[in-house]
């Protein structure tokens, strides 16, 4: 074991991240397997159940024609926007501390929106159709309404699922090269693919560099573009407490938020699990605080601005969607929203909560179990109260879909999981840009008066 | 025959201060091999220029060209009229545009990186794995015995800690 006060080197780096995809202890085994049998048992089971009795297996039925499963994309598709934003804009603005943890980032980003368009898939009810969405020739001649928000979605998703897998792998490339020389067996073979050939020539880094930037800069506004079409999914429709302007904004920041909190969850179980100590530290955690604070508080206000327009809007329907919203049979999971959301966040204000690793653990959770709620609200609340008080009802979801919900996080670990073990979860490049380089054994002056 | 010579070192100043050297004694442009991106590189070895802009660029365009025929396209050969409204709709059509335009962009871009990086490497190159951890190394092609020797002299001069004759064929 390595001194731990002894300072970094770059072969301690190499060694650090070969060892946590190569050494495996008994507890990720179990954690997989878990995780497996959870997914297999609380996803597919009740889908295939729901497939064969159908669709009335979940909850919903007329008016609330939207449950769970929306909720549930909805939050999955944000939940992926931490990727993007810890990566992308913290790389073209050049900071440095996002490098320890992009990676985990992006995959979050990947495996959440993996996640998001399998809800998809179990809310259609008949997903063999599913292709029915994709533009292709056929003997009907019937093509897809391009004039529907749902359109955009499977063009703006298809293309975002696209840009960050090809985001992650690309940033990775140098690091399979420093893994494949490490490896041997099946490992070594699949490195030997997937880094290409990559040597490390100076063409190579710029080339790389280049594409990077790139890249970056072609995803965020996907990404932002992305979110704002899921919240037109609900915008477009003319359901009060649906029909707004701020919702937009609202679901990007919300998405930008939730994913925030969720990077600070997987960065804790990194550190304390795979040993990361020495990359993930404080620094990181509070940083991310500050960031989780101003986007609470970006959160809050967009909120305080839907009550506001609601009631500026002066119509019958909207006061009684915020009355609803407010006090009716939902009001405990508003508050409880509101408590996890906006409330609790505000003790990152103290320096000391954002540099304690479990309180901001706790936090994290907490922020991202309101974030759910916010998303099961937003489509709970509207639907039982749309225009004709006859058709007011209340939505409770099924015990498929509470089922569904546990299982799609079941298959997020799993996915996360088995990615810590294959691809480089650490940057092992762009960690040692952080650190300083070797210094020359001839001094300095020397070289300097050469140059 | 011709060989590579290879001179490993230490820190990214000695081996960046060799590679200007051995462009100064006439060689060929060196390549340096690092852990790590070079910062500096440009003013010992030359500006480098990629094509990859372009292919981002034109790839962008295709996309939205693409993007936007396929929305109108696909309307006029299957007409749906709602509500009085244009068949051919700019506003939510401009949508499938951007999506498309970056959709491309971004796949114009990996091909551009591919090419100009030239990936996957079918043929062995001068590699060492050290590289890969915490070496810099530097190395030039020399056509003849005369003009390795040469070589190694100005990689041992600027601080090589050892170098290494690699044939045409990376063994």
């Amino acid at each position: 074991m390595r001194d731990k006060d002894r300072q970094l080197q770059f072969s301690d780096v190499n060694d650090d991240i070969v060892r946590s995809l190569v050494v495996t202890g008994k507890n990720y085994y179990i954690a997989l397997v878990t995780a497996i049998f959870v997914t297999l048992a609380c996803f597919f089971f009740p889908w295939f159940y729901q497939l064969n009795y159908g669709i009335g297996a979940a909850g919903m039925n007329h008016p609330n024609v939207w449950g769970t499963y929306l909720a549930s994309f909805i939050f999955w598709i944000g939940l992926s926007h931490s990727g993007t934003l810890l990566s992308c804009v913290l790389h073209i603005t050049n900071s440095g501390w996002r490098k320890a943890m992009y990676r985990s980032a992006e995959a979050m980003t990947l495996f959440s929106l993996m996640v998001a368009v399998t809800m998809v898939l179990v809310h259609v009810g008949r997903p063999w159709f599913i292709h029915w969405a994709a533009p292709y020739p056929n003997q009907m001649e019937l093509w897809p309404n391009f004039r529907s928000p749902l359109m955009f979605d499977v063009m703006a998703i298809t293309t975002y699922l696209t840009g960050s897998s090809i985001f992650i792998y690309m940033g990775s490339i140098p690091d399979f090269a420093a893994v494949r020389d490490r490896t041997t067996g099946w490992r070594h073979h699949l490195y030997v693919l997937l880094s290409l050939g990559w040597r490390g020539s100076d063409k190579e880094w710029h080339r790389l560099g280049v594409a990077y930037t790139f890249l970056a800069v072609l995803t965020i506004p996907l990404a932002v573009s992305v979110h704002s079409i899921v919240s037109w999914d609900f915008a477009a429709s003319l359901v009060p407490g649906l029909h707004q302007t701020i919702f937009a904004p609202y679901f990007v920041v919300g998405a930008i938020y939730s994913g925030t909190a969720g990077i600070v969850t997987v960065m804790f179980v990194l550190r304390k699990y795979m040993n990361f100590e020495h990359y993930i530290t404080k620094l990181h955690f509070d940083n991310l605080g500050k960031l989780l604070l101003a986007l609470s508080l970006l959160w809050s206000y967009i909120n305080i601005l839907e009550l506001f327009t609601g009631w500026y809007s002066g119509t019958s329907t909207e006061y009684e969607q915020l009355r609803y919203k407010l006090t009716g049979f939902y009001a405990p999971l508003y508050w409880e929203m509101i408590l996890f959301c906006a409330v609790a966040p505000l003790l990152l204000i103290s320096n000391k909560f954002r540099n304690s690793f479990v309180p901001m653990l706790i936090l994290s959770i907490a922020i991202n179990i309101g974030m759910y709620t916010e998303r099961f609200l937003i489509i709970a609340t509207t639907m039982s109260r749309q225009y004709l008080p006859e058709t007011w009802r209340v939505y409770v979801p099924s015990l498929v879909e509470i089922s569904i919900l546990v299982g799609s996080i079941a298959m997020f670990v799993t996915l996360f999981l088995l990615f810590v073990k294959i691809v480089p979860s650490i940057s092992i490049y762009e960690v040692k840009e952080t650190m300083e380089t070797p210094k020359s054994k001839k001094g300095d002056a020397e070289w300097q008066a050469t140059r | 025959m011709a060989s590579n010579a290879l001179g490993l070192f230490h820190d990214p100043d000695s081996a960046l201060k060799a590679a200007g050297d051995l462009m100064s004694a006439g060689f060929e442009r060196p390549e340096l091999l690092s852990p790590i991106p070079l910062h500096g590189v440009e003013e010992v070895l030359g500006p480098k220029k990629s094509v990859i802009r372009r292919f981002t660029l034109f790839g962008g365009i295709f996309g939205a060209i693409g993007g936007f025929a396929l929305a109108a396209g696909t309307a006029v050969m299957y007409l749906h009229p709602t509500g009085g409204r244009p068949i051919i709709t700019i506003p939510p059509f401009l949508i499938i545009t951007y999506e498309m335009t970056i959709l491309f962009g971004i796949l114009a871009t990996v091909l551009g990186f591919l090419i100009s990086a030239r990936f996957p490497a079918i043929r062995e190159r001068v590699y060492v794995p050290e590289v890969a951890v915490d070496k810099f190394a530097v190395t030039v092609l020399c056509e003849e015995a005369d003009q390795f020797d040469r070589a190694e002299a100005i990689l041992r001069q600027a601080g090589a800690e050892e170098v290494r004759n690699i044939s045409e064929d990376g063994s």
